[in-house]
């Protein structure tokens, strides 16, 4: 059983950066008006920002990173950990995160890691820093979440061009003796990998020019290569209403979590059939259950970390709070995240 | 309104359709635009119609208009 305790680690603070591009469904070239129309009140994304070819995750997490560092009032000398989790990296080698260290400022002492873990990609991020942070000979870790997942696939994709939103998100970790633990349960389900995948690039199979920028008609408005990522719908929707439940049903009951006693429940903001259908399963209260998904769509591994910008802040900075975080997504891979916080930084979303 | 025709406003208002094209060749390799986001515009909208909550395998079968009446009846919704 994949399941941890984190001691004597807490989050001092989080903030984001989308690029200044916001675009509505009715905007997006593959829709009609009716389309937009039926795909705003069934999926709710209603708005996304779009990065530019030439805007990395990277960027929008440096903007992001560089902002959370001063207004924490860290000194740069003092991180310890700097973990990129996204799937748009710069390059396909070397690590985005060791890229990272230089253009931060971050000390050559900084242990840096990438971690492509897509949606989970936040829990995948909190507990590997959070588990070196926890005995305490490091102190500080920078988590940088990100992904332009609307460069990863083809713009002819009507399945996948409208669920995605780019954004890059700063978390900071540091190790402090009176935290809260921090609970995390993870899961894989590898046999499910096609369901998420981008099938030419890799290894398996390398870009070729004879056959990766081949397209193909799906139909129903789904044109893409081999070397633009794909999602089939009604796999995933089949994955992700039947194990995140079991899982934050598990953990809450591992820790004698009730509604009552939880103060929010940050469902990865897949699209709203998806966290409907886990809120309804749940019976989980909606005033409980923040949303942010008409603004900004799928953000992938950042949507966790927005929630708690662009819906929490107020009360992140104000009080204690107790989080049941629930993630899922490639690999396939799930999991949740029980977190408590004491007063935690929370700055204003950037658009660049 | 009886339950066949609240099936029946659901499936027309989701496809745009005349009822007159609801039949057993009504499917989705036969009608056109029926994606994920229709299949799960449709299904969502059954469960708020007759207050059930489908399972996933449920909502995988709800690909044609006579597997929509088979999955209701699983669910003790008489047509």
């Amino acid at each position: 059983m994949a399941y941890w305790e984190i001691k004597n680690v807490a989050l001092r603070g989080v903030t984001g950066t989308v690029p200044n591009n916001p675009v509505k469904s009715a905007e997006l070239d593959i829709f009609t008006q009716e389309d937009a129309e039926l795909f705003d009140s069934t999926v709710g994304i209603l708005n996304r920002y779009l990065a530019p070819d030439d805007v990395c995750a990277s960027d929008l997490c440096y903007d992001a990173a560089e902002r959370l560092v001063a207004g924490l009032g860290w000194e740069k000398d003092s991180i310890d950990v700097l973990v990129f989790a996204s799937v748009t990296g710069d390059y396909k080698t070397p690590p985005t995160s060791s890229i990272l260290q230089d253009r931060l400022g971050l000390p050559t002492s900084t242990f840096v890691v990438d971690l492509p873990m897509g949606c989970c990609g936040t829990l995948y991020a909190i507990n590997m820093a959070g588990n070196m942070l926890s005995a305490g000979t490091v102190k500080r870790a920078l988590l940088l979440i990100g992904d332009t997942a609307s460069r990863m696939g083809s713009y002819k994709d009507k399945s996948r061009v409208p669920l995605f939103g780019d954004a890059g998100m700063a978390m900071a970790l540091e190790y402090d003796a009176t935290a809260e633990k921090i609970a995390i349960e993870m899961n894989t389900l590898g046999s499910g990998y096609k369901a998420l995948m981008t099938p030419h690039g890799g290894y398996r199979h390398p870009i070729t020019k004879e056959d990766s920028f081949v397209e193909e008609d799906f139909g129903n408005g789904i044109i893409r290569a081999p070397k633009d990522a794909l999602i089939n719908g009604m796999d995933v929707f089949s994955f992700a209403i039947t194990k995140p439940p079991v899982s934050i049903k598990k953990m809450m009951e591992r820790y004698e979590l009730t509604i009552d006693n939880v103060d929010y429940f940050l469902i990865h903001q897949a699209n709203k059939l998806i966290v409907d259908r886990i809120v309804k399963k749940l019976k989980l209260p909606l005033e409980k259950t923040p949303y942010d998904l008409q603004e900004f769509g799928n953000l992938g591994g950042a949507s966790i970390p927005m929630l708690m910008t662009y819906n929490l802040a107020d009360e992140l900075q104000s009080r204690p709070l107790t989080m049941v975080c629930s993630a899922f997504g490639l690999g396939l891979t799930w999991g949740t995240m029980v977190l408590k916080t004491q007063r935690v930084r929370v700055l204003p979303i950037n658009k660049i | 309104m009886t339950n066949i025709e609240k099936l029946n406003k659901i499936f027309c208002d989701v496809f745009s359709v005349e009822e007159s094209a609801l039949n057993s060749e009504f499917n989705n390799c036969t009608v056109e635009g029926w994606d994920s986001v229709h299949q799960l515009s449709l299904t969502s909208a059954v469960e708020d119609e007759f207050d059930i909550m489908l399972d996933a395998e449920d909502i995988l079968e709800f690909t044609s208009y006579d597997n929509a009446k088979t999955v209701l009846a699983k669910y003790d919704i008489n047509l």
